[in-house]
């Protein structure tokens, strides 16, 4: 009795339970990776900034607002003042307008939520990208389509490395392109 | 226990007095396993929950899948605060540099201030600026760390006796300004450090005008008094010659450390090794150094003699007799007392008086004959009077006077007070006649010699000011402290030379409720005091530079412009200079006396050159950074001979008590070898007690030992005594003292060519003898590493560096190396990336020695990647031996299998470690370098080379489209680097200097046997004898 009992566990119990924890590991594994990496991340922004608007409608480029993406490691966010730059004439009615002219006019930084990071200890560097003649849309995905702006790539090790060992794949419009490096200083310091 | 012996028990085991009494209840206890009531009504439905296991788990499975259905799904990510209005030259991401002039000590140097987004991260000279050219010393590098500290003061306080209340600056102007306006004739006394700047002389002396009661007290703990006086004796001028070293064909040092503490290092550093360079043999200078202490420049001199500083009187005078008298030099007829004083000596007999080398004397004194007028002998400012005045006298004879440079002359701009006026204002502190007493950032409680009775004094003063950045001994016994702005956030020029201007400007807001000190006595001058006007100083001090400095200059621009391009520049200097001619006046020599030597020991007080007169003991990078001979660190001692200490059978760390006079405390003691017999020399600046915690606890107050009874000088003192005490010391060292008696250690650096030196005759004989060494065919077993394009190599020239140290504080600030602490020094455990190895070799008298920078070494073969289990340290496709932080996982593997001991564990987190989490309040996070990850506990780190500098070249080479040069970076010691000894670039460009370096005929790499091929190639060290052996 005790022994057939075992048998019965070891034979049908013990496969059935750990073919049923493989599943469901493996397809939460694979419905979660988006949102483990990030991607789909769609924030509420503390101001209604539309990208699709002012990049895709109005056709104004990444650079007059993300003016540093050229000169350094960060393609920072604008100030305040540069969005002032428009619209102290421009919509001052609208009710996100005046939100913003209000911080503005009170002094206080915009807080923005963060789409896209990467670990503190990864120094990617936007400058090295941009000057090389890689788009903002390889990493970013068509900004200029977006209301609200989302996180669309994964930003993992991965994925920088498989773009840096494999670059054509993602780059086609880039003649020439050499393979990224993949020493760890690259990247990491 | 007898009594027990007749119960049947083991009475020498016992766990209880119940088991040793034979307690029946013990002794059932021991026969059953469990306690009673232990093991019955274990019923689990009863006692536990109810639930049973399976049920248990079910939920715990429901409750997780609940919980992953409901979470968010996405990781919060943060934040971007972006600017309201940018500032136009902030690009996020860019370091902006800022010229200014460091206030570290006196001298003056310019420095550019490296901030990021607005915050000051690492101090680097000004190249431009004509006295330190682009270099600065490690004081002003790890100044940066007094500004972020978390123990400033933030607000004025007022109270008595250690109980203090915090007050508004509102009601301390008023306050002031009613005691400052009282006329009841009574002095007001400001109390103060050497002053630099010409406006804030200028708002002293209208402070002055304003309240004619006013008195200054200038006073310092090295002040270089004798010899200045000396000077001032025998060519008239008030201030010390600026000396051409870049001339001097022969050096003689007189207790004289012209590379440490005497006169600006940076300056006289940087020209001393323009003679030290190994593609201009010829042109080698040669040094002699004659002291009783060992400093950094007797450690790099040539020939070193032993001689206890209170003879040197007798040794210039001997030296006189030798040059003049026998030689016939100079072609001076010595009248009068000089005649006395130098006909009574001679060279031979004083040489067998002290047990000096004979033949080295010989060749000095030939040496000084022959190249007269490329000779230079330098006295160090610890002497006495009268041994200056006979130096000054021996390089005129010698024709020396040439070696003063005419057109650079140092200037002051007051004069230090006499000690007759300081006592003066202690006894007018005592009969109460002093109705405000203000300390202008200066601590004479700590520093002023207990026969004046300051601190006695200073309780029958009314109303004492001190302004200070932090806490201190004279803040303790004052009633109002009023904190003030560091350097880096003020406002400021500075003069030390003639037709020399430097500015400081301000590179943060202030980070708490301080002021600028000169604004606050400005402020004071006011007749309203309600508001204080933060651009008053600024205006006042653009009306000095209109006025005062403009017109000098003789600028075609107009003033706006000049300004701010002075202020761009850091510093300005006037087209037409004065000049000056030095005159010898023969009538000094009739003034000295020679001075009565005892024999007993002999004490000198020194400054220590990390932490200077004790203003850096908080600064927690100087009191880590070893000392640059002893590699003692958080601490001062005395340092005695190895003679001495057996004569009084002492060991390291062994207490002794000092007397001097009637003062004397007590201190652990280091043998020190290469010191003068009966000779001691303490560091002064230790021994805090006053202070935040960083410099609490460190070190012994020497400066209780300061005596009016002294040798001439306020520092050096005859007639001490010594003797041992019970107990043991707490010193640690970076280095082991060397075992001279143990033959396997004994030089084991020369057998093993990790130091390689010769003499300068011998490589002009022998070129390649450093190459002709024996060495070993090596195989190797590991694939060889491509680099095809650049491949980054160092070279360091022993020939140059000092071993001073500079470049390990360059190198901490850069790459966020934490402090440890003397207790985890004590251990080894010590994080510096950097550190300067110092041999000795030769007897534990007359030791040669030899420093050498020792980093990581980049080899191509690298031991410790090939141990690594997590594939944490790899090779880089340029050579660099790179070590990722976030995989390792601490095995110290890779440490284990490192030849050069040049890999640094974190133990801890050793910024909370510390000091109950010191460096990890809120400010410090600020000197963070951005561009370098802060370890925590458990990781491994060393030296990269300064890969964010590297990537940063990289970055600007891709914007730029021009192609990678080695030169385009430089590592944060190179740049430190005083004497230029460290040089870093692409060893593949085949025009470069670093290969030029790495092929020359004294390059060598450290132990080559382990073939591990590093990449850091040292250039054997050259003395400049006469003979061709060592």
């Amino acid at each position: 009795m005790t022994n057939s009992f075992i048998d019965y566990l070891i034979r049908v119990r013990l496969p059935i339970t750990i073919f049923v924890a493989i599943c469901a590991f493996a397809v939460t594994y694979f419905a979660s990776r988006a949102e483990r990496d990030g991607v789909g991340y769609t924030p509420d922004q503390p101001i209604a900034f539309s990208h699709k608007l002012h990049a895709g409608q109005l056709k104004i480029d990444c650079q007059y607002c993300h003016t540093t993406v050229e000169k350094s490691r960060f393609a920072s966010i604008p100030s305040a003042s540069t969005c002032m730059n428009c619209h102290v004439v421009a919509r001052k009615d609208r009710p996100e307008i005046i939100k913003l002219t209000k911080m503005y006019n009170e002094g206080k930084p915009i807080l923005w939520n963060r789409i896209h990071k990467v670990p503190d200890y990864a120094y990617f560097n936007h400058s090295k990208h941009v000057n090389k003649g890689i788009q903002c849309q390889s990493c970013h995905g068509n900004v200029e389509e977006m209301e609200k702006v989302g996180q669309m790539n994964s930003f993992t090790m991965g994925a920088c490395l498989d773009c840096h060992r494999n670059p054509e794949a993602r780059m086609p419009y880039l003649k020439n392109v050499k393979k990224g490096p993949d020493n760890c200083s690259a990247c990491h310091r | 226990m007898a009594d027990n012996k007749d119960q049947n028990l083991d009475v020498n085991y016992w766990r209880s007095f119940e088991e040793l009494n034979g307690d029946v209840k013990s002794l059932k206890l021991k026969h059953d396993e469990f306690h009673e009531g232990v093991t019955e009504d274990f019923d689990p439905e009863k006692n536990l929950s109810g639930i049973s296991r399976r049920k248990f788990l079910a939920l715990v499975g429901a409750s997780a899948a609940l919980a992953g259905a409901g979470c968010s799904d996405y990781r919060e990510k943060g934040e971007i605060v972006a600017y309201n209005k940018k500032p136009e030259e902030i690009v996020i991401g860019k370091a902006n540099y800022y010229s200014s002039t460091c206030s570290s000590c006196s001298l003056a140097c310019g420095i550019l201030i490296k901030t990021r987004e607005g915050r000051p991260i690492k101090i680097d000279g000004n190249p431009d600026h004509p006295i330190n050219k682009g270099k600065i010393c490690a004081k002003g590098q790890a100044s940066i760390l007094n500004l972020y500290d978390p123990s400033r003061y933030q607000r004025p306080t007022k109270g008595n006796f250690g109980f203090r209340n915090d007050i508004d600056w509102k009601t301390v102007d008023k306050e002031i300004k009613n005691i400052l306006t009282t006329n009841d004739g009574k002095e007001i006394a400001i109390v103060l450090h050497k002053v630099n700047s010409p406006t804030a002389i200028k708002v002293l002396e209208e402070f002055k005008n304003k309240y004619p009661t006013l008195k200054f007290y200038y006073y310092d703990l090295f002040d270089d008094g004798a010899k200045l006086s000396a000077f001032r004796k025998t060519h008239g001028v008030a201030a010390l010659p600026v000396i051409k070293f870049e001339d001097a064909k022969i050096i003689l040092a007189l207790e004289g450390d012209f590379l440490g503490v005497d006169g600006n290092k940076l300056e006289q550093g940087r020209k001393f090794a323009e003679r030290r360079d190994v593609d201009d043999t010829k042109n080698f200078s040669r040094v002699y150094s004659v002291e009783g202490n060992l400093s950094i420049t007797g450690m790099n001199s040539d020939y070193r003699l032993r001689l206890s500083p209170v003879h040197q009187y007798e040794f210039v005078a001997s030296l006189l007799n030798e040059l003049i008298l026998k030689r016939n030099i100079g072609g001076i007829a010595l009248d009068g007392v000089a005649r006395e004083v130098v006909s009574s000596v001679s060279l031979d007999s004083f040489a067998s008086k002290h047990d000096l080398d004979k033949n080295v004397l010989k060749s000095l004194a030939d040496d000084l004959a022959n190249h007269r007028s490329d000779v230079l002998v330098f006295a160090g400012s610890i002497l006495n009077e009268e041994t200056h005045i006979l130096v000054n006298l021996l390089n005129e004879v010698l024709g020396n006077s040439k070696l003063f440079s005419t057109t650079e002359i140092n200037e002051n701009l007051h004069e230090y007070s006499s000690k007759t006026e300081i006592e003066n204002l202690v006894q007018s502190m005592k009969n109460g006649n002093v109705k405000l007493l203000i300390h202008f950032d200066s601590n004479p409680v700590y520093h002023l010699s207990k026969d004046f009775d300051y601190e006695n004094a200073l309780k029958n003063v009314a109303n004492t000011v001190t302004l200070c950045i932090e806490e201190n001994e004279t803040a303790a016994l004052s009633n109002y402290v009023l904190p003030i702005n560091h350097n880096f956030e003020s406002w400021g020029d500075a003069s030390v030379r003639n037709g020399l201007f430097s500015l400081l400007q301000p590179v943060i807001s202030p980070l708490y409720d301080t002021r600028q000190k000169e604004a606050i006595l400005l402020h004071w001058m006011n007749d309203n005091v309600d508001n204080f006007d933060d651009k008053q100083y600024l205006n006042f001090l653009k009306n000095n530079w209109m006025t005062n400095v403009y017109p000098k200059i003789n600028s075609p621009l107009t003033f706006d412009r000049y300004w701010n391009i002075s202020l761009h520049d850091g510093v300005s200097q006037a087209k037409n200079k004065s000049q000056i001619n030095y005159q010898f006046n023969r009538a000094a020599l009739n003034s000295i006396n020679k001075p009565k030597v005892s024999g007993n020991y002999c004490l000198t007080l020194t400054e220590n050159l990390n932490i200077a007169d004790g203003r850096f003991a908080n600064n927690g990078w100087l009191q880590e950074l070893p000392h640059p001979i002893s590699k003692v660190t958080w601490d001062n001692y005395a340092a005695i001979s190895h003679q001495t200490g057996k004569k009084i059978n002492l060991k390291i760390n062994d207490l002794v008590e000092i007397s001097v006079h009637g003062k004397t405390k007590i201190f652990p003691v280091v043998l020190q070898p290469g010191l003068a017999n009966n000779f001691i020399n303490i560091e002064l600046g230790f021994g805090r007690t006053h202070c935040p915690v960083i410099a609490a606890d460190v070190g012994v107050n020497a400066n209780h030992l300061l005596s009016k009874e002294n040798f001439g000088s306020s520092n050096l003192y005859d007639n001490v005594t010594i003797k041992k005490v019970d107990g043991k010391g707490t010193v640690v060292t970076t280095q082991e003292h060397h075992n001279y008696d143990e033959a396997l250690i004994q030089e084991a650096h020369k057998k093993r060519f990790i130091i390689i030196e010769g003499t300068v005759n011998q490589y002009l004989k022998d070129p390649k003898f450093v190459q002709t060494r024996p060495r070993h065919t090596l195989k190797n077993i590991n694939k060889e590493h491509e680099y095809k394009d650049v491949k980054w190599a160092m070279s360091i020239d022993l020939n140059k560096c000092i071993g001073c140290g500079d470049c390990v504080v360059g190198c901490n600030v850069e790459n966020n190396i934490p402090i440890v602490g003397k207790d985890q020094v004590g251990r080894g455990r010590e994080m510096q990336w950097l550190r300067i190895d110092r041999y000795y070799s030769g007897t534990p008298e007359n030791p040669k020695i030899n420093v050498q920078p020792m980093l990581c070494q980049h080899c191509d073969q690298a031991p410790c990647e090939n141990v690594c289990p997590v594939v944490a340290t790899t090779h880089s496709p340029d050579g660099l031996n790179q070590m990722i932080y976030n995989r390792c996982v601490g095995t110290r593997y890779c440490s284990n299998n490192c030849p050069y001991k040049v890999r640094r564990f974190n133990f801890f987190n050793f910024r909370d470690n510390l000091k109950n989490s010191y460096y990890e309040q809120d400010s410090i996070s600020l000197l963070h370098n951005p561009e370098v990850t802060v370890r925590s506990r458990g990781v491994m780190e060393k030296c990269t080379f300064c890969i964010q500098r590297i990537m940063d070249a990289r970055e600007e080479v891709t914007r730029s489209g021009i192609k990678l040069k080695g030169t385009d970076v430089k590592t944060a010691c190179q740049e430190a680097c005083n004497t230029n000894a460290i040089k870093f670039g692409d060893m593949n460009d085949l025009e470069s200097e670093i290969n030029r370096y790495r092929n020359h005929d004294l390059g060598y790499v450290v132990l080559e046997d382990t073939n591990v091929r590093p990449n850091v190639t040292y250039i054997a060290k050259l003395r400049n004898s006469h003979s061709e052996e060592m």
